[in-house]
């Protein structure tokens, strides 16, 4: 049994865009004139509907494709002019970039652990994949499963189907899948979208510890702006299709979301707004300490 | 009115003016059916029902098999005259009956599971055909949907009746021709099964690098299997009634002494096979009903 894990390449930057435009019909869905994220970075995009941030995810994943530009992922080039890569070399990318999404897409009929074990699919390779085929695994990747699983609390869980798990023990069991397949870049769309508070706590930990590892980076799209200090070191605003800004997570406050959200300047809703806002020093504060994913400062 | 006709411009009826309109168009449709035969003459209950009724229902009240314990051990035939022409144990006559009984249900469930598999397999390829969400070339997919609605279309009695023409009399033209028309019930079922697979689940398996073949055990394998075998359970059980009638057209089986029984007036005997029938269908039906449960 070979249990391979990522390729080792050191790559210090993992993500590169340059002059990369997202076009649907005549419609312009995503404009990045530069963007680079390094290794150790956590990434969160903020911004309203229709901003581009999900665009840019899929992008990022390969599941869209750019009109013109150049998409370096992981060292392999995605853009336009870049000689199409093998059905392998998919596989290879894909396997090392991890993908959680909004909605819950575990394999219904399949237990809570056999849907984690899916993330180490990729790593089975050759001869070793074969039995993968009856879902029998070697027992070194079982036990590892079922602590991915203890992790999040849902040990007891492991056998039962994943259509009979709640919509939060389905998110924690994603991510159990995604630690299992030890991706070097990790895409979140809205991780804890329809999770309560301590479902969200578990899952933004879980997030942190897949993505701990100094070669890897995790980019968030996130609505849930109170969680900006439990995943991101860095923010990205998007509106309109365009990253508007991209700051350290220290400088961004509630005044530079509010406009990005075009929030009305109404008095009340100010005076609201600037206490419900990130407070600099709490921020300032964690930055010091691992961040956990509590309310920030009310 | 007018309202029902700029509806049918549209193509279909819609709204209540619809709604009513096509309630008009059946009733007169169903009153035109009942007038005409009326007026033929052809819609009668023969001269005198009751008692027609109350016989054949005394004749079925008393099965045939009964006469293995309860029939007489020394039945004797004789002429007009009173000479013996014949002495017969209706004890033993009763049980070589039901031996040969027994052999015609069994070689009736052979023609339904052969037949039901054969059908399933058949069906396999031109199910994936016409799943929309696989996207296959639609030349072929429009090919495979015309197949699998054109044997649809044909009962299974007149395949048989061709197919007796073609292999022969006996099982193997039941066997074809309810692999033929269950072929075309399959292929739709199979093709529902696939449309409502959850495509984002199979993208999340294929999204963490997993080769076709992984991704097809792991993701589409689980999700459509039961409901195949679901449908098998399924379509095998009417066959298992369908097959009891291919006899009467000498495709072997329980529907040979069907007719036998029919054409002799032995409405005894027919009540026996009827029993063997409705057994075998029922047993059917509460074996693939538990599977069926299980697998949900």
């Amino acid at each position: 049994m070979k249990v391979t894990g990522p390729h080792p390449t050191p790559v210090t930057e993992l993500i590169r865009l340059e002059h990369v435009r997202v076009e649907a019909g005549a419609r312009r869905l995503l404009e990045v004139s530069e963007l680079g994220v390094a290794a150790g970075e956590r990434v969160a995009i903020v911004g309203p509907n229709g901003a581009g941030k999900s665009t840019l995810l899929r992008l990022l994943s390969g599941m869209a494709t750019a009109s013109q530009g150049r998409i370096h992922v992981l060292g392999r080039e995605l853009g336009p002019q870049a000689a199409a890569l093998s059905r392998a070399q998919w596989r290879a990318l894909r396997s090392e970039v991890g993908v959680v999404m909004q909605g819950l897409h575990l394999v219904p009929r399949l237990s809570a652990r056999d849907n984690v074990l899916i993330g180490a699919l990729a790593r089975l390779r050759g001869r070793a994949a074969w039995p993968s085929w009856l879902r029998l695994y070697p027992d070194a990747l079982q036990v590892e499963a079922d602590a991915a699983l203890a992790a999040l609390g849902l040990a007891d869980r492991a056998d039962t189907r994943a259509d009979r798990l709640s919509g939060g023990e389905r998110q924690k069991v994603s991510l159990a899948r995604l630690r299992l397949q030890r991706a070097r870049l990790v895409l979140a769309d809205e991780p804890t979208s329809a999770l309560d508070p301590s479902a969200k706590t578990q899952v933004c930990a879980a997030l942190r510890a897949a993505t701990a590892a100094p070669g890897q980076a995790l980019v968030t799209v996130l609505h849930d702006l109170d969680l900006l200090p439990a995943l991101a070191t860095r923010v990205l605003g998007m509106a309109q299709g365009r990253i508007q800004w991209d700051l350290p997570l220290h400088a961004v406050d509630g005044d530079l979301l509010d406009a990005l959200y075009d929030r009305p300047p109404n008095p009340v809703a100010a005076a609201v707004s600037s206490r419900q806002s990130i407070d600099r020093s709490a921020v300032a504060a964690r930055s010091n300490h691992p961040p956990h994913c509590t309310r920030s400062a009310v | 009115m007018s309202a029902w006709v700029a509806s049918l411009r549209h193509g279909v009826p819609r709204g209540r003016a619809g709604f009513a309109g096509l309630l008009a168009a059946y009733a007169a449709l169903v009153a035109l059916c009942h007038f005409t035969l009326v007026a033929a003459g052809d819609l009668s209950f023969g001269r005198n029902p009751w008692d027609n009724l109350l016989k054949s229902i005394g004749d079925f009240s008393r099965p045939s098999f009964l006469d293995v314990w309860f029939g007489a051990e020394r039945l004797e035939y004789r002429s007009d005259d009173g000479t013996l022409l014949r002495v017969e144990d209706r004890r033993q006559v009763e049980a070589r009956f039901l031996a040969g009984l027994g052999r015609a249900a069994w070689i009736t469930f052979q023609i339904a599971t052969l037949g039901s598999l054969l059908a399933a397999l058949l069906a396999l390829p031109l199910g994936l055909l016409t799943a929309r969400n696989l996207n296959a070339p639609q030349l072929l997919s429009r090919a495979a949907k015309g197949v699998l609605d054109v044997t649809r279309a044909v009962h299974t009695l007149v395949f048989g009746l061709v197919l007796v023409g073609i292999v022969g009399l006996g099982p193997t033209a039941g066997i074809l021709a309810i692999a033929l028309h269950s072929m075309g019930t399959y292929g739709k079922l199979y093709a529902e099964s696939i449309e409502t697979l959850d495509m984002a689940a199979v993208d999340a398996v294929r999204a963490t690098g997993a080769t076709p073949m992984q991704v097809f055990f792991n993701a589409v394998w689980p999700s459509v299997l039961p409901q195949f075998i679901s449908n098998h359970l399924y379509v095998w059980e009417f066959n298992i009634r369908d097959s009891t009638i291919l006899g009467l057209i000498g495709a072997g089986g329980l529907g040979l002494l069907i007719s036998e029984a029919v054409s002799l007036f032995q409405w005894s005997r027919l009540a026996t096979i009827l029993l063997v029938v409705i057994a075998l269908v029922v047993a059917f039906d509460a074996i693939s009903r538990r599977i069926r449960q299980a697998l949900l």
